[in-house]
């Protein structure tokens, strides 16, 4: 069964459509990347997915558990919607770390706030602190940035920030972590590292969605590949036919275009 | 005669500081609630609380003193409010209604993607108010509220309109009695409280320095 | 109205009846007087006949600002710091001759007197809103006076008079001699009054004292002020030495203004004659150096 299944989603902005009858499947531990030109509808998809859009039709079902469906208000209750999420981790474009804190205290925020949630936190507070710490650490130390822990955002470049936000979404354990263009924020020198990162996570098989506009990485990372134009998917396939052998006249047009701009 | 007239000064200083001090302590919570009656998404209630903030921002604080503490008796025929009670009620809504302002810009003027990041993380709402956002609107309306702090210093001298014997009008008392100086005297106290304001606006700032 | 002023005045013979329990037997045949006429807010024993001698003409009407004045039991006085009117001895107390007869009146209508330093611009809202229940401060009648406010008659001759630098005096004798200076005078006052008749352009400060202060400074050129002020306050030995008055631009006179319709513009009147036939008029008069200026009765 697949970890993810999304069924003919559709949203749309006033009388604009932006999706129209999304439906894929992702397996465990596979890398799907989505492409195409701005206003395709693929960040909308994967805001989607994170419940910050609701979409307007459409089912969204994860491990077999309907997380939401449009045409059931019950899957749309916000106390639940917040537990729901937590399958998904998303990384943002803009990374949008918390300027108050640390490196380490932004991994570790939202899990020492679920913790404090849990029946028994206070007897056992130092015991779940020292957890959470030692895991924010070694969360870090895999971005490469255990000599960074105590600096705040600022002081970090964007690639070591990016870094930082890929951490703090793996420390929640999400079912499919979600990438939203992770490198369009970045100078073309700070990328690498970055794509280093989610290289690495795809290496150890982690369940991923990447929004992206890199090609080349798409192919050599991603196992699937969606192309999405004007909120529909044209074209779904393996990665490397679909990037270097599209079937669709419409995925042609695009990669030939964007191997001209290169 | 300089140390009568400190003395005299320090009273009149004292009911200007029990005004400035009272005005923060209700001020600060209520400007909080208008802020958010402002943001709120009933638009009626929207509608309300900017005509309110319109008005008060709009009219002269020396004419709110006077409406609130004459209004109900020349209007009414109702007891009046005592004296300073009358001058605490208009600077506490006065002032709640700058706050209210200073507020709302510091709070819209956090990105959304802080909210959608708390969000996707699973944070509830007051979570992310209290943990997220918080110091960060803090630390963008120390600023302003040190602007409006050293105002409602300086402001507090109006009510001597509805004869409240703050530090000014005990300076003009010693004009009658042909000492024009204490008036110009008062000054020095404004100073040395402002001075202290500014130094501790200052400290915050520098403590809130450490991010950006 | 009439309900909320019966509370407060049952309100305040529960409060009087317990103190009265409280002072003993002496002051028993006393609150008896008191209750039996029917004023309620006489806090001092010894007063309680006067009051009710005072009240039986009106007490009987709902209306009645003496009524409710003896309801509350106080008889607030607007004033400023306005020697030789009103001014504060070394112990802080009110004095002068204006707050002295203030003290008698409140007596004589059996309740405390409470003096309270007021923006004197607000004077007329002051009384409207019940802030206070009369101004007394040696105010000139006026027609913004008499227009806002039910005056009392008058008690007090005084006039308006033109202050300058002594050097200059010399050169501004009359009245025609006026056109060329700076005046600053206060808003509202006799003074501007007839500043105001006589088409001279002033600027307007917020008390007597201002407008002194200004000539002093020499920010304007002369003022024009009550000659009682005039006399206690300027000229040598005197907070300003070297200022002094010249032309008289008028006579007034001085009243007590209370609320428009008020009944405690007759009480006033009443008290005031029986004052002055008993000698106490003048006997106070004399002690603040206005004897001169008080108007015979």
């Amino acid at each position: 069964m697949p970890v993810l299944q999304v069924k003919n989603i559709e949203k749309h902005f006033g009388p604009t459509r932006v999706l129209e009858d999304i439906s894929f499947d992702l397996e465990q531990g596979q890398a799907l990347a989505i492409i195409g030109s701005s206003g395709s509808g693929k960040t909308t998809l994967l805001r989607c997915l994170n419940f910050l859009e609701t979409p307007d039709r459409g089912q969204i079902v994860v491990n077999g558990e309907t997380l939401f469906d449009a045409a059931d208000p019950a899957t749309q209750r916000e106390a639940e919607v917040r537990r729901k999420r937590l399958h998904f981790g998303l990384v943002f474009q803009s990374f949008n770390l918390f300027p108050q804190y640390t490196a380490l205290q932004n991994v570790m925020l939202a899990k020492q706030l679920l913790a404090q949630e849990q029946p028994g936190y206070k007897a056992r507070k130092k015991e779940l602190h020292a957890a959470i710490e030692a895991e924010a650490r070694q969360l870090l130390g895999r971005m490469g940035l255990a000599g960074r822990a105590n600096h705040y955002p600022h002081q970090l470049s964007g690639g070591q920030q990016q870094r930082v936000a890929i951490a703090r979404a793996l420390a929640l354990h999400p079912d499919i972590l979600c990438f939203d263009e992770p490198t369009s924020a970045l100078d073309p020198e700070l990328t690498g590292e970055v794509l280093k990162v989610i290289r690495a996570l795809a290496e150890q098989k982690t369940t991923m969605m990447i929004v992206t506009h890199e090609m080349a990485f798409a192919r050599d990372v991603a196992d699937q590949v969606i192309f999405m134009d004007g909120g529909v998917i044209v074209e779904q396939g393996p990665a490397r036919q679909l990037i270097e052998r599209p079937r669709q006249e419409r995925t042609k047009q695009f990669l030939a275009r964007y191997a001209q701009e290169r | 005669m300089l140390l009568t007239v400190t003395l005299t000064l320090l009273e009149g200083l004292g009911t200007t500081l029990k005004l400035f001090a009272l005005t923060l302590l209700f001020a600060l919570p209520l400007g909080l609630v208008i802020a958010l009656g402002a943001m709120s998404r009933i638009a009626p209630l929207r509608w309300l609380v900017s005509t309110v903030v319109w008005v008060v921002r709009g009219t002269p604080l020396m004419i709110q003193i006077l409406i609130l503490f004459y209004g109900p008796g020349l209007l009414f025929d109702l007891p009046l409010l005592p004296r300073f009670g009358a001058a605490l009620l208009s600077f506490v809504i006065n002032y709640a209604c700058y706050f209210s302002e200073i507020y709302r810009g510091g709070i819209q003027s956090i990105p959304r993607g802080q909210y959608e990041a708390g969000e996707v993380l699973g944070m509830t709402r007051s979570q992310i108010f209290f943990k997220v956002t918080l110091l960060q609107v803090v630390k963008r309306i120390v600023p302003p509220m040190g602007n409006e702090f050293i105002t409602l210093v300086k402001d507090t001298a109006l009510v001597r309109v509805i004869s409240v014997y703050e530090i000014i009008w005990m300076g003009e008392s010693y004009i009658k009695k042909g000492m024009i100086w204490p008036l110009f005297y008062t000054a020095v106290f404004y100073l040395a409280v402002n001075g202290v304001l500014t130094l501790l606006f200052r400290q915050a700032e520098k403590k809130l320095d450490y991010f950006r | 109205m009439r309900k909320w002023k019966k509370a407060v005045s049952l309100l305040l013979t529960g409060a009087m009846a317990l103190s009265f329990a409280a002072c003993g037997g002496t002051a028993s045949s006393a609150s008896g007087a008191a209750s039996a006429s029917g004023a309620a807010g006489s806090s001092e024993a010894e007063s309680a006949a006067d009051s009710a001698a005072a009240s039986e003409n009106v007490a009987s009407s709902a209306d009645s600002d003496l009524a409710y004045v003896q309801d509350k039991g106080t008889l607030v006085v607007g004033m400023t710091d306005f020697a030789p009117m009103d001014y504060r001895d070394e112990n802080g107390e009110w004095i002068g001759f204006d707050a002295d007869m203030a003290k008698a009146f409140a007596e004589y209508l059996g309740v405390e007197v409470e003096f309270l330093e007021i923006n004197w611009d607000n004077k007329l809202m002051e009384l409207d809103a019940k802030g206070v229940d009369a101004i007394w401060n040696g105010m000139t009648i006026t027609d913004e006076v008499t227009s806002g406010a039910s005056v009392s008659e008058p008690y007090c001759n005084n006039g308006q008079v033109v202050v300058l630098p002594a050097d200059k005096a010399a050169d501004y004798q009359d009245v025609d001699s006026l056109s060329g200076l700076n005046f600053a005078v206060e808003n509202g006052s006799a003074g501007a009054e007839q500043l105001d008749a006589l088409g001279i352009a002033y600027v307007a400060k917020t008390t007597q004292a201002d407008a002194l202060m200004e000539v002093a400074s020499g920010a304007s050129d002369a003022c024009v002020i009550d000659l009682l002020m005039a006399g206690a306050m300027i000229g040598e030995g005197t907070s300003y030495p070297d200022l002094t008055y010249t032309v008289q631009l008028n006579s007034e006179e001085y009243g007590v203004g209370f609320r428009k319709g008020s009944d405690l513009v007759d009480a006033f009147n009443t008290f005031w004659q029986e004052a002055y036939d008993d000698g106490t008029v003048m006997e106070v008069a004399a002690a603040y150096g206005v004897q001169e200026s008080v108007i015979e009765k």
